[in-house]
């Protein structure tokens, strides 16, 4: 083993070996995971530890798998027809593929946000309350609550604290964003899905989300999807590079993004024709 | 040239970018290596006018540095480089910085052909003779290994510098016997102790970029290991 210089810096990031994590230290363990949409294979043989409460990018080209594969977190892949799936997708030690998982309280442990803002035609307090209401929670007090941590969390109490009453939908692009997010993490959920969450918003609301994303590992697992590579490498602690159904590349990002091993991965973070 | 692949990245432009500021860099170490020899012959030869005309040049090396500089920092505001392109720009930035402090290292030892040395001390100079050309082979070798972005070649001639800074101690304790001999020569072995000293200087920066060179091709930064280490390479 090289001996390198020893780190001085404050600022040095811990890095966790992805390939040796400790029970406790994965929120998500990926067992050779192949996805089929009738004969054509999307998903081929991912094995990876998604580590609990870090940030973890999947990046690469469309079409290669890995909107597909963060679906398949929260079983959304369900009600595509023609979708086969074997393997396995361990929280806490059982596959949620198992027959008897409850799929609705599944997506209570694995929340998700998509690509564009969809809050519902409710008043902004509403929609932060409408899966606590499903799950029978009427206490106003604990909704109340849950509505100033949620909004908090998501970074949009402020901007919204004197108009809880008002239509959702007279948000801005951004401020809906962070209104689906704070819906999303009202149910507290352990896993937060991001699909894209930033492709249809401004670069400043984009920042706000990304600020948003930092805080949120705290308390969340979160998995993002991202074509924006510049975006993964700013907020991921781990990157992973997936091309064609394949995942080629799994890494902390700071290695991923300064020293790749791959050249399919170099080839792809630097622009270069494949 | 091989190992740089700029030519296929997908924006045209941005190939254009890297391999302008890549031949910016070479033509600055051609600049360097023409004034170390020059720096070299001026004083092997007393050639004042050589001497001056490596003074009078170094701006060159220096303007070259500011608008190289200038131009990797556009490209990476502009590119967001990553992964080799990112390590190719980290590695340029600093290896023109230590080509610049090459330049300077000529300037010192062009200085030296400027003094007058009488007659009886003229032998001196030639001693430096042995060094100079290790250095300037070192040097060559150097920016041959950057041209080509060979990291093997870099490694071996990273070692090298063991030589150089073998001659340059076998040629102090020269310098010395001297000294102690003929006190009166002190004031111009001294000249030839900094001439000599910034050739040393010269191999320790061909080094650095070696290491930048193996930081670029391999990913790893290499600086401070122990040289067993570097075998592991």
């Amino acid at each position: 083993m090289i001996s390198v210089t020893p780190k001085v810096l404050a600022s040095d990031p811990e890095q966790l070996d992805l390939n040796n994590l400790s029970p406790e230290q994965v929120a998500l363990g990926i067992n050779n995971l192949n996805l089929y949409y009738g004969d054509k294979q999307a998903l081929k043989n991912i094995t990876m530890s998604i580590p609990k409460g870090q940030v973890t990018a999947f990046i690469g080209p469309s079409g290669c798998g890995k909107s597909t594969l963060l679906r398949c977190i929260n079983r959304m892949n369900d009600l595509v027809d023609s979708c086969r799936i074997e393997g396995e997708i361990n929280l806490h030690g059982e596959n949620i593929y198992n027959k008897h998982v409850d799929v609705a309280a599944l997506r209570r442990q694995v929340g998700m946000v998509f690509q564009r803002p969809n809050p519902f035609p409710k008043s902004i307090y509403e929609n932060v309350v409408y899966g606590l209401r499903i799950t029978g929670v009427n206490n106003r007090r604990v909704l109340d609550d849950a509505v100033e941590k949620s909004l908090r969390s998501a970074a949009l109490w402020d901007e919204v604290k004197d108009r809880l009453h008002e239509s959702a939908l007279g948000l801005s692009g951004g401020q809906q964003q962070r209104l689906v997010i704070a819906r999303a993490i009202a149910i507290e959920p352990e896993v937060l899905l991001l699909d894209e969450p930033t492709s249809a918003l401004d670069p400043i609301s984009t920042l706000t989300i990304e600020e948003l994303i930092n805080d949120l590992k705290k308390q969340f697992t979160v998995v993002i999807v991202t074509h924006n590579m510049q975006q993964a490498a700013r907020v991921s602690d781990q990157t992973a590079f997936m091309y064609m159904g394949d995942l080629i590349e799994y890494s902390d990002t700071n290695t991923l993004f300064t020293a790749p091993l791959k050249k399919k991965t170099e080839d792809y973070i630097t622009g270069r024709y494949g | 040239m091989d190992n740089l692949n700029l030519g296929r990245h997908i924006s045209g432009q941005f190939n254009e970018d890297l391999e302008r500021v890549i031949n910016h860099v070479m033509h600055m170490g051609g600049l360097v290596e023409k004034q170390v020899s020059d720096a070299l012959v001026a004083v092997a030869e007393a050639d004042e006018e050589l001497a001056r005309k490596v003074l009078s040049n170094d701006f060159q090396i220096n303007s070259l540095e500011v608008s190289i500089d200038d131009e990797c920092t556009r490209i990476i505001a502009k590119r967001q480089p990553a992964a080799g392109d990112l390590r190719l720009i980290m590695a340029i930035v600093k290896t023109i910085a230590d080509l610049e402090r090459i330049g300077d290292e000529a300037e010192k030892i062009a200085n030296v052909a400027l003094e007058s040395f009488s007659g009886d001390y003229k032998a001196l100079l030639l001693s430096l003779e042995n060094l100079g050309n290790r250095v300037i082979e070192f040097l060559r070798a150097t920016l041959d290994a950057f041209t080509r972005m060979d990291a093997e070649t870099a490694i071996s001639v990273h070692k090298s510098d063991d030589k150089v800074d073998r001659e340059y101690e076998a040629l102090m304790r020269q310098l010395m016997t001297y000294m102690m001999e003929d006190p009166r020569s002190i004031p111009q072995i001294m000249s030839v102790i900094w001439s000599a000293r910034a050739l040393e200087r010269i191999g320790d920066r061909c080094q650095n970029i070696c290491e930048y060179i193996i930081y670029f091709v391999k990913g790893k930064d290499v600086r401070h290991l122990k040289a067993e280490d570097m075998k592991e390479l």
